[in-house]
């Protein structure tokens, strides 16, 4: 215990000595959280620019135009007389999506003839397209709507006949911890962690494999009292301590101050984050035994670490990947956080319901032991080799 | 006009000086061939293989069916029989629904009210309720668009129903039910698949990031190692130092041109992306893609001290990059603040054109901001690049200079 405390010690008056890294970090991860708080602050985009090609030029085209400008989701920027001159502006990417009317609209609705409109959206940007094509479509649908009511009442039906005839079904739909079907906790809450994670990871690699560059393993393990052990744990609880309490206060940050909603308990959520920086700093000791080579540790560190973003699975479903893949994200600690983020806060779940991710947490450190067997290797070899050379 | 042509050719000899041990440097150093070569081709091939299927089909869902009528279990059928969601569980409790969402066997729940069929029997609105998981947004876009598509039919189905009874049937009916119809065309992504939408951005941050990363870390090297080793020669130092940078940036473009011909216009090929652009397009757009991402890293890469600072500043800008440039986030929906420190980036209008035009089919005069984008940016960080390596050959006039 006593060396363990030496150790920690060292590496605190180490941090005094060139805190450069850590406020290099420290910076970087503050970056990105008022980056992407202040980036998606809506949430969910609103007035996305559309337009209309509008060929008919009649009192039900205008009339549509407004009712569509009206709407939250979208906003009419433009109106053509052309489709090629509206495909052109979505290449320009003025607009997502735009609704053509044909001409001779207004007078076929009046003839009971079957005009056709025509609605085009850009899928080839997923979020934007997908939502101004949702709003255009409702429109579509009510427009449809209010014709039919208006022949209704004509021919004498009651209100509540006419709402029956017009939808006789509906969807009450309740998204589950994400009433407004805002876009910021898909993405925050699991990048967020990850992205502290990664600095973690990257760090401690660094960290380890400069006491060997600088040949200061025996040192250091001295300080330790020759126990590879204690060694690391000494070396590394400062940064697991400060890394773990910016994502608490991050967490903070997001379920408080942005109101995301957590339904389980922010402790367990808390206990988490901790055992994730604690894996990806075990895979950080894991890459170090294993590479002895600092700038390619580094790099395939931030290559593993780069990859932790996909492998989580919280934009793109794990379960949509191919079966090797879905085996291998289990070795990314950031999809264990990410499923008892979801777990504990979308549905409030207890303890006997997450505690496997938790235990998957833990299996990490097996990772950082082997990775210290093999440094407690390298510093062995190293010492034999200076032996040789007196 | 002798000395001119002495000037010329001395000039091009210290570029392909510059040039040649510019390449020396880099097939020397593995970190930066791991980066350049196995970086840029590995990455896209992962991510091709992890966003190999465009959308989530048959996504579990779980059913209670208070109703037990024939319009409710028609509808269950019917939601079964979507590509999107698979009805996996018919439970006789929303409580035991609940239990199955919880331990994440089910993404949806899908109820019906006792009241569902005797409603519809009177004429009325029937209602049904969904419970979508949220935590992914295609989860919830998979259940929401397999359940609303069965709606829409079955109001179709049951519309024509009451119209039956109120006397009008046929092509009466169907007109009165839509009488303006509206088709949706779904423009440079049928399937609205997630992997073309992602993917092509994907790779041409790939082509941004290790460029930057490699050329951060060759110039972090340098400085590192730079107290005994001379990377300018000597006979350059007073000489004009554009002819370094020139030199600097031609070796990069050599390795980047095959490499960026693999990883955007050959890899969108063989994963059946959308290419719908044409190549003269493409490869007039490249050319200031490449040229502005160099001129940037160069800049970005003189205030580099160290070797792994560069690695973890590229990391940390990874996401932010994917982010500002407009591709998950629309740009006409980006703080102002935001959208102007996004111009600092070539990845910003790189990432913006390659798709436009690869996916869009757009040409090139539809990307001319873009386009102009990328020279002004190059020109810039040309200059500024110049700029700083001639401080550099100032200040260290007596030692070695690492650049």
């Amino acid at each position: 215990m006593k060396h363990l405390w030496n150790c920690f010690c060292r590496e605190l008056g180490l941090i005094k000595e060139s805190p450069r890294y850590l406020i290099l970090l420290t910076a970087g991860i503050l970056f990105s959280y008022v980056f992407f708080l202040t980036f998606m602050h809506e949430g969910q985009p609103e007035n996305l620019p559309i337009a209309v090609v509008d060929q008919d030029g009649s009192y039900l085209s205008r009339r549509l135009c407004h009712e569509i400008d009206a709407t939250q989701g979208v906003d009419v920027v433009a109106v053509y007389n052309s489709h090629s001159e509206a495909r052109e502006a979505m290449q320009r990417q003025e607009i997502f999506a735009f609704l053509e009317i044909p001409a001779g609209t207004y007078s076929e609705v009046l003839d009971f003839k079957t005009p056709h409109l025509a609605l085009y959206s850009n899928n080839a940007y997923l979020l934007a397209g997908t939502l101004s094509y949702k709003t255009l479509s409702t429109i579509g649908k009510l427009t449809s709507a209010a014709v039919q009511r208006e022949v209704m009442r004509k021919k004498g039906y009651s209100e509540d006949q006419i709402m029956g005839m017009i939808q006789p079904i509906e969807i009450d739909a309740h998204l589950i911890s994400n009433p407004w079907g805002s876009y910021l906790p898909y993405v925050l809450t699991t990048m967020l962690p990850g992205i502290i994670g990664v600095m973690a990871l990257l760090l401690t690699v660094y960290l380890v494999t400069n006491e060997y560059k600088l040949k200061t393993e025996k040192i250091w393990l001295s300080t330790a009292g020759d126990n590879m052990l204690n060694a690391l744990i000494g070396k590394l609880l400062p940064y697991t301590c400060w890394f773990t309490l910016i994502g608490i206060i991050g967490n903070m940050v997001m379920f408080g101050f942005s109101h995301f909603v957590c339904l389980g308990s922010f402790f367990a959520l808390s206990v988490a984050l901790l055992l994730f920086v604690m894996a990806m700093q075990a895979m950080g000791v894991f890459l170090a035994g294993l590479i002895p080579d600092q700038h390619l540790a580094v790099s395939v560190a931030a290559i593993y670490g780069m990859l932790s973003f996909s492998m989580s699975g919280f934009s793109y479903p794990v379960v949509s990947m191919p079966p090797a893949l879905q085996a291998i994200s289990y070795v990314f600690p950031l999809r264990h956080y990410y499923l008892t983020y979801a777990d504990v806060a979308m549905f409030g779940a207890t303890f006997t319901q997450y505690w496997s991710h938790l235990c998957w947490l833990l299996c990490f450190m097996m990772a950082g032991c082997i990775g210290g067997l093999l440094l407690n290797r390298w510093a062995k070899s190293n010492s034999d080799d200076a032996a040789i050379e007196c | 006009m002798k000395n001119f042509w002495h000037n010329i050719t001395s000039g091009l000899k210290d570029i392909y000086d510059v040039f040649t041990l510019e390449l020396y440097r880099i097939f020397t150093d593995g970190g930066v061939m791991l980066i350049f070569f196995v970086g840029s081709l590995l990455y896209p091939l992962i991510f091709g293989a992890i966003y190999k299927h465009e959308c989530i089909r048959n996504l579990p869902v779980a059913v209670v069916d208070d109703s037990q009528s024939a319009p409710s279990q028609r509808f269950i059928h019917e939601l079964d029989a979507t590509p999107e969601v698979n009805v996996n569980y018919n439970c006789n409790t929303l409580s035991e629904a609940e239990t199955l969402m919880r331990q994440r066997k089910v993404n949806g729940i899908v109820y019906f009210p006792n009241d569902y069929s005797d409603r519809l029997a009177k004429g009325e609105t029937a209602r049904l309720c969904l419970f979508c998981d949220m935590s992914s947004f295609l989860y919830y876009r998979s259940v929401f668009t397999g359940a609303s598509s069965v709606m829409l039919d079955e109001m179709k189905h049951i519309e024509l129903e009451r119209y039956a009874m109120a006397g009008v049937t046929g092509q009466d009916a169907e007109t009165a039910i839509t009488p303006v119809p509206y088709e949706d065309v779904k423009l440079f992504s049928p399937a609205g698949g997630f992997t073309s939408f992602l993917v092509p951005a994907l790779l041409a941050l790939v082509i941004h990031q290790t460029l930057f990363l490699g050329i951060g870390i060759l110039s972090g090297t340098a400085r590192e190692e730079g107290q005994t080793v001379a990377i300018v020669p000597e006979r350059l130092r007073n000489r004009s130092v554009y002819r370094v940078v020139i030199g600097r940036s031609l070796a990069y473009l050599m390795i980047y041109i095959p490499l960026v011909a693999i990883d955007l216009v050959l890899l969108p090929r063989v994963f059946g992306l959308p290419h719908i652009g044409r190549l003269d397009d493409l490869c007039l757009f490249f050319l200031p893609f490449l040229l502005a991402t160099i001129a940037f890293s160069m800049t970005v890469g003189s205030f580099v001290r160290q070797r792994d600072t560069g690695i973890i500043v590229c990391i940390f800008f990874s996401v932010v990059l994917l982010f500002l440039s407009g591709v998950v986030w629309p740009r006409s929906n980006m703080p102002l603040f935001w959208k102007y420190f996004s111009y600092l980036f070539p990845s910003t209008h790189g990432i913006q054109g390659f798709i436009r035009i690869n996916s869009l089919g757009a040409h090139l005069k539809q990307v001319q901001f873009e386009y102009q984008m990328l020279w002004v940016q190059s020109g810039l960080y040309f200059l500024i690049t110049c700029l700083l390596y001639r401080v550099k050959f100032f200040k260290y006039e007596d030692r070695a200079v690492c650049i």
